[in-house]
């Protein structure tokens, strides 16, 4: 059963989709630097007349939590925001689109938290938004 | 040497504020600074260009450091006295690089033999090296998050 991107079953499926990527495990295991907020940018077209996000509890290789909500929420509650539209979004999870990529192309931004501590975890980074992939997904477009 | 208010020395030209490679590269920098005092010298003695080309992302951008002040521009401005060609992920493993007690990269760590290979089989290309040692290593301590 596919989930609509975003909201809250697809949160729910992310999380366990996080869970269940042994690298991931591995790559983030020394992460402690806190949550981790993926923020959609809104698109009235696509019905998200606010920008909304998904919250990661994310703590030393495990998922504790992935909850939706509004960007404002995300923002305040999260060590670190990735930003963006959704079509970037979109093709970050269908086409495994590197984050590193994505953000050196100005397609994502890091618009909270401490830049040189997301570089020595990029590996965590990627394996984070690789497990994307296996949520199945439906797009509002 | 005191804190300057580098925020206000770093500046982003209007052309490179949607180049996410130069907003991260322009950010790291900052961040060093603000945060580890010991880059500060090699700020204060940078002065040259430096062109980094993520090849994979299409994605290019130029730094001009005139000692205490940076200006970031999109894309290849005028030209570089260093230019470094790699893969996005390469350029990212290049500010992992850690620094030996002497301030120099330090190729016997496991990221410094990677990029050393990746040097070798011209993956990772650097022009201009051998002709701006100092500016190379300063540049590199600089970017450098150890």
């Amino acid at each position: 059963m596919s989930h609509q991107f975003p909201s809250e079953a697809w949160a729910a499926a992310y999380q366990k989709a996080v869970n269940e990527n042994p690298q991931y495990r591995s790559a983030g295991k020394d992460w402690t630097h806190g949550k981790v907020a993926f923020v959609v940018k809104a698109d009235p077209s696509l019905d998200l007349p606010n920008d909304m996000a998904i919250l990661l509890d994310v703590n030393a290789g495990e998922c504790h939590g992935a909850a939706y909500m509004t960007g404002d929420a995300a923002r305040t509650g999260a060590a670190f925001a990735v930003e963006g539209p959704y079509d970037h979004w979109k093709q970050l999870i269908l086409e495994g689109l590197d984050p590193i990529k994505a953000l050196m192309q100005g397609r994502l931004r890091l618009t909270k938290g401490h830049l040189p501590t997301m570089i020595r975890y990029v590996e965590s980074s990627k394996q984070l938004l690789a497990s994307a992939q296996n949520v199945p997904t439906a797009f509002r477009r | 040497m005191g804190t300057l208010d580098y925020a206000s020395r770093i500046e982003l030209d209007t052309a490179a504020e949607n180049n996410g490679l130069a907003q991260m590269v322009a950010g790291l920098i900052l961040q060093n600074l603000q945060e580890n005092p010991s880059k500060r010298d090699d700020f204060a003695r940078l002065r040259g260009k430096v062109a980094i080309v993520a090849e994979d992302a299409e994605v290019a951008m130029t730094l001009h450091f005139e000692g205490n002040m940076l200006t970031v521009y999109d894309g290849i401005e005028g030209i570089p006295d260093v230019t470094v060609r790699a893969r996005g992920e390469d350029i990212v493993q290049m500010s992992l690089l850690p620094l030996t007690r002497l301030g120099l990269p330090d190729l016997r760590a496991d990221v410094g033999r990677e990029i050393l290979q990746k040097s070798q089989s011209g993956q990772v290309r650097v022009y201009g090296a051998l002709l701006h040692v100092p500016l190379l290593l300063r540049f590199t301590r600089l970017l450098s998050v150890n």
